[in-house]
């Protein structure tokens, strides 16, 4: 679903992605973690275009990024992407947000995409409030309107760029919950988080990035009991501590 | 000092301030909607990423910054003519305020919509939306609600600068005052006139400015419903 072969990235003389070489099967969970700085973002948002890549194959729904034939736009459309700000529409009610792109980029006739909103809206648990504005939301609540906006598009990828970093404590959970249900629906997902109960939980594997290069893969069983490396035991010490 | 105040006259001019006053409200309007044309045009080439279409938009904007109205005025008014370029002095009023407004509203408009955030944008093309629904659906929506107070602000400068028209014979509000001081020698009934009149425009723009903003359905940012 997903092919990076030798992807290589620079933020000018920064060398941010190293030579990586990764692969997501349909339907597969993939947990990205490592230190900051450590090229995580950068990677997943390279997937929709965010970035663009200098060197290297990225194949993505079996469309080779930076080709001619390939059209970035509609392949987003294909693409869910979860902020770690949200980056909810501020002037448009919730469900005024999951409903914009349905209705024009989609191009669902307008009844029917705010029809499958509000059942979107009522699945990640915001059935009461469709017509409330992001100002009025919780941050727990509006990141759930944001992957509801993501699901409405009926994307076949869904990426999650620290989906919980920006949030309260006691609002991980929720959106937590709400990635889970997403994940066990069968959807192909790649998360950028250091949440390691919800990797533990549905991620069939894990990836450690560290300088822009990923230094491990493995199950999460693998990852969290015997850490290969001295880079993820050392970051496994420090995020496991407390 | 009041009883050399000839509150009279004023009166027997007041059917000449009323004229005054309609043709600085109206050529004031065709200028203002002249100037955003120019703006949203400026602005639109100003944001490309093309150089050929930047370029000369900076210019401009650059140009009519960095010159007085008066002179660019003048230059439309006595310099034209002498080109071959003969237009009548409302006409060149009125293009010389959509001209010089047009360069600092293509600013207010950029700065409207450089204020959106990066991650607005970034949303948008997540989505899948191609450059125009961006702006069309979620940049300029929020850039709107920005722009009004300055925009406000620079319809009420060129209504003001308006008064610079007299200089060329224009029959508006500060030539209606001209009028009064040079026939009777009452500058100050004259020019106090024609102030209070500016004023009367001011408070009518600060009220559309609070219309528009109910009628554009403009809630800000961040308020409760």
């Amino acid at each position: 679903m997903i092919e990076f072969r030798g992807v290589n990235k620079w933020f000018g003389a920064l060398h941010v992605l190293k030579d990586i070489t990764l692969s997501v099967e349909p339907r597969e969970v993939v947990v990205v973690c490592g230190p900051s700085g450590s090229g995580k973002s950068t990677l997943i948002r390279c997937i929709n275009g965010l970035e663009t890549i200098k060197d290297g194959d990225l194949v993505v729904d079996g469309q080779r990024l930076g080709d001619r034939a390939t059209n970035m736009t509609e392949l987003r459309t294909e693409i869910g992407f979860v902020f770690q700000a949200f980056n909810l529409y501020p002037h448009k009610t919730a469900l005024e947000n999951v409903t914009l792109a349905p209705i024009h980029v989609r191009k669902i006739a307008r009844a029917e995409a705010e029809a499958s909103g509000r059942e979107m809206l009522a699945k990640v648990g915001l059935g009461d409030k469709f017509n409330a504005y992001p100002s009025e939301l919780s941050g727990g609540q509006q990141q759930r309107v944001a992957i509801a906006r993501c699901l409405c598009m009926r994307p076949k990828i869904m990426l999650f760029d620290e989906p919980t970093s920006a949030l309260d404590p006691e609002m991980i959970s929720e959106v937590l919950d709400v990635m889970v249900g997403v994940a066990e629906e069968g959807m192909t997902m790649m998360v950028v988080t250091h949440e390691m109960g919800f990797a533990r939980k549905v991620a069939q594997r894990v990836v450690f990035m560290d300088a822009g290069a990923v230094v491990e893969t493995g199950t999460p069983e693998e990852f969290f009991s015997d850490p290969k490396t001295d880079r993820s035991r050392a970051f496994l010490s420090k995020i496991l501590r407390h | 000092m009041l009883e050399n105040f000839s509150f009279r006259t004023i009166v027997e001019y007041l059917p000449l301030f009323g004229q005054g006053f309609a043709a600085t409200l109206w050529l004031s309007i065709v200028s203002f909607a002249g100037a955003l044309a120019v703006g949203i045009i400026l602005c639109a080439m100003n944001l490309q990423r093309s150089r050929l279409l930047q370029l000369p938009a900076k210019i401009y904007i650059d140009a009519i910054r960095a010159t007085p109205l008066l002179a660019q005025l003048y230059f439309l008014y006595f310099g034209l003519p002498r080109l071959g370029v003969v237009l009548p002095e409302l006409f060149v009023g009125i293009l010389a305020l959509a001209l010089n407004s047009g360069a600092y509203i293509a600013e207010i408009i950029r700065a409207g919509i450089l204020s959106i955030s990066r991650g607005q944008v970034e949303a948008g093309i997540a989505s899948g939306m191609t450059y125009a629904q961006r702006m069309r659906l979620v940049i300029l929506p929020q850039a709107i609600r920005v722009t009004i107070p300055p925009l406000l602000g620079q319809a009420i400068v060129l209504v003001k600068d308006s008064a610079l028209l007299s200089l060329i014979s224009v029959a508006e509000l500060t030539r209606a005052g001209q009028l009064l001081a040079s026939d009777r020698f009452m500058p100050a009934e004259g020019f106090l006139t024609t102030a209070a009149c500016y004023l009367v425009l001011y408070y009518g723009l600060k009220s559309l400015a609070v219309f528009s903003a109910r009628w554009l359905g403009v809630r800000p940012i961040g308020s409760r419903t």
